[in-house]
């Protein structure tokens, strides 16, 4: 009984664990950034389109390793200075109301997002995954696209990388201090503004990042700037702010959701999505590894 | 607040149409003089000796999802225009654009504003139903004909239908009806169908399902997917497999229609389970994001690039020079819409809505049409529909005509 289970939902689960993977990548720059810096960055989305159009710059046209590689640090690099700018925007801001960030950052969102639609069109360009991955497997009887079992590794190899550095370095000591209390590691003589930059870079570095490699699953076409963005507050309000772990559960909870349960109950898939948020939301305000509110 | 952007989008589209070519002829004083006296001092001005101006508004989406939809249709009504030296039925074309946007709460004030504040004669274009519904009032009240040159509802021609609406399109069900008896005739069946969750998806997947059981098939399961927000079609995938069908029917369009025929091969359906569908599926720029993942596709339209008629072949030639692209069933829809414009307003006494409605209501066969001869038929085209396959052409993929399905009506 539960073996045939298994076997009828094996690729959902799998694909629950993709999704997630992708997520994670997405939504856990955006949560240090809003958890730690305090800035609420609505540009996110439009940098992992950004990531995207650099996938298609680069991997449209034939599926190539190199292609891909550079695409990925493309978006990197692309990413890395387009946070700094935002910070440098943002620091004006700091010690106004959120909302102000809200609208600046989503002004921005949207003057990027309509930059690439007139330089790339509007119509869904496809981004190639490299040699190798462009094809189907067989898993258990069952064919699944190769691409999307990397995917669960990649995003598995940076969740470690991102919290070894926060949690085993001395970078990452001072970012978890700036979370627990900002004016204090302020009074110890360390520029808050620089934590900053190196936080946002970070962060959208990773966002581009996932736009690459979300590339050959979603493509890159106007509007998944909106799609994502969402999807990664989701994550970012179900794991709690500030948190690796909570960004990382949140990610795989929304990628079991999104595959799972779209899979199980079919008609409730357009509710499901945020029946999860306001679920957590009912029994945990924080989210499921929030920080208790400080102050 | 949406009113403002699409005023400013209109005005710069005509100046640079002005620029570009003369097509249209933008005359404060013409149309000025034309709503006070002109229809009092000159006489009926049927076939109009090169002396009269018609407004015509074009709502096309300039923003949003349905952009790619909107560059198509502009195209396909500037090269009817080109090709008759910027005239229609003896009158001087002044197009003025306004910018649909995705859906009724940026659409119809934007209908609203051509009528009202521009004045317009005739009103061409809307690609998205809801709109097309939303404005139907304002159209009827201000008596001016509205040529639908996308939008399918069936309740368009159907239950709220006009007599100054007109649609030179199709019916969202009439697309997929000659599918769905091909299928059965074939023995092609049971058929899995899928669709997004919204009311053409609905109109689809029903017109389908009444005419594919009527015929003697068997559908084997049936998932609507949650509209623009469903990025992973893998969930509704799974079920496929499962149900024993030995086809896939589904309507997607858009971004949808790229995601789901890429992830359908991806996840070794289309091996098994060959793909069939609404024409949109495989319909102009999302081919090329679907790529070889596409081929095999089979798909019902009215229109296809590869249709064997001189028409067809001068109108792909004439559309390729003009924008180095292959036309699409969109801009196709939109030059008939100019066409038959052309010809009725060489016929109506004057310009009004109702004079201009009874001309096309009279017109007859539309012969010349790249997609092959057709009629209004309740105010919508009876057209023959064509089975298309996705192959692999010389410049790129393309939908090739496997069969002529018959000349179908409004369901």
């Amino acid at each position: 009984m539960i073996v045939d289970w298994f076997d009828t939902n094996l690729v959902s689960i799998l694909n629950g664990f993709a999704i997630g993977s992708l997520l994670f990548i997405l939504a856990v720059g955006l949560s240090i950034v809003f958890g730690m810096m305090d800035v609420l960055n609505l540009a996110h989305g439009a940098l992992y389109l950004a990531g995207a159009y650099l996938g298609y710059q680069f991997a449209g046209d034939t599926s190539s390793w190199l292609g891909f590689g550079t695409a990925l640090g493309a978006a990197a690099l692309v990413g890395l200075l387009a946070g700094g700018v935002l910070s440098t925007m943002t620091e004006p801001l700091a010690r106004r109301p959120h909302l102000d960030q809200a609208l600046l950052t989503l002004g921005v969102a949207l003057v990027v997002a309509e930059l690439l639609a007139i330089s790339y069109g509007n119509d869904v360009l496809r981004v190639n995954a490299p040699p190798g991955l462009d094809e189907s497997v067989q898993v258990f009887g069952r064919t699944y696209p190769a691409y999307r079992l990397a995917l669960i590794g990649v995003g598995l190899m940076i969740a470690i990388a991102v919290y070894a550095v926060v949690e085993r370095t001395t970078i990452g000591a001072l970012v978890r201090a700036s979370v627990a209390d900002r004016d204090m590691v302020s009074a110890l003589g360390v520029d808050n503004r620089k934590v900053k930059l190196a936080v946002l870079g970070a962060g959208s570095a990773l966002a581009a990042v996932a736009g690459v490699l979300g590339g050959p699953i979603y493509g890159a076409a106007p509007g998944l700037d909106e799609t994502v963005l969402i999807l990664a507050l989701v994550v970012v309000v179900i794991g709690g702010l500030g948190s690796i772990k909570g960004a990382f559960i949140g990610a795989l909870v929304i990628g079991q959701v999104e595959s799972l349960g779209r899979a199980l109950v079919p008609d409730l898939a357009s509710f499901m999505l945020f029946g999860a948020l306001a679920l957590v939301l009912i029994v945990r305000p924080r989210g499921l590894f929030g920080a208790k509110a400080a102050g | 607040m949406s009113h403002f952007p699409s005023r400013r989008m209109s005005r710069r589209r005509v100046l640079g149409l002005l620029g570009a070519g003369g097509v249209v002829v933008a005359g404060s004083a013409a149309c000025g003089g034309g709503s006070l006296g002109g229809d009092d001092d000159e006489p009926a001005t049927g076939g109009g000796e090169g002396g009269g101006t018609v407004k015509v508004g074009l709502v096309i989406p300039q923003a949003g999802v349905y952009t790619p939809l909107g560059v198509d249709m502009l195209n396909g009504w500037e090269l009817f225009l080109e090709q008759n030296d910027g005239m229609l039925g003896g009158y001087v074309v002044e197009t003025v654009i306004a910018d649909e946007g995705e859906g009724p709460d940026t659409g119809v004030p934007a209908i609203q504003g051509a009528l009202q504040n521009d004045q317009v004669d005739v009103l061409v274009g809307i690609v998205n139903s809801a709109t097309a519904l939303g404005a139907a009032d304002a159209v009827s009240e201000a008596q001016k004909v509205l040529v639908i040159a996308n939008a399918g509802a069936a309740a368009i021609t159907g239950e709220a239908a006009s007599p100054y609406i007109w649609r030179s399109s199709f019916v969202n069900a009439q697309v997929v009806v000659p599918l769905a008896e091909y299928l059965a005739a074939n023995d092609i069946s049971p058929v899995y169908v899928m669709a997004p969750d919204y009311a053409a998806g609905q109109e689809v997947v029903d017109g389908f399902t009444t005419a594919f059981v009527a015929a003697g098939g068997t559908v084997a399961g049936q998932a609507l997917t949650p509209f623009g927000t469903t990025q992973d079609f893998q969930p509704f995938l799974s079920p496929i497999r499962d149900s024993g069908a030995v086809a896939t029917f589904v309507f997607f369009a858009g971004g949808e229609a790229v995601s789901y025929v890429q992830q359908y091969a991806a996840f070794g359906l289309a091996e098994t389970i060959p793909l069939y569908g609404s024409g949109f599926l495989t319909e102009g720029g999302v081919l090329g994001g679907q790529g070889e993942a596409a081929i095999g596709v089979r798909t019902s339209l009215h229109y296809s690039t590869e249709i064997d008629n001189e028409n067809n072949a001068a109108f792909v030639e004439a559309y390729q020079a003009a924008y180095d692209a292959l036309p699409t069933c969109y801009a196709v829809q939109t030059y008939d819409a100019a066409n038959v414009l052309n010809r009725a307003l060489a016929e109506a006494a004057d310009l009004s809505g109702d004079a201009i409605s009874d001309a096309l209501g009279a017109l007859g066969e539309i012969e010349d049409s790249p997609r092959g001869p057709w009629s209004f038929n309740g105010q919508t085209p009876e057209q023959t529909f064509y089975l298309r396959e996705v192959v692999e052409g010389e410049g790129g993929l393309i939908n090739s005509v496997v069969e002529d399905l018959g000349v179908f009506t409004q369901p």
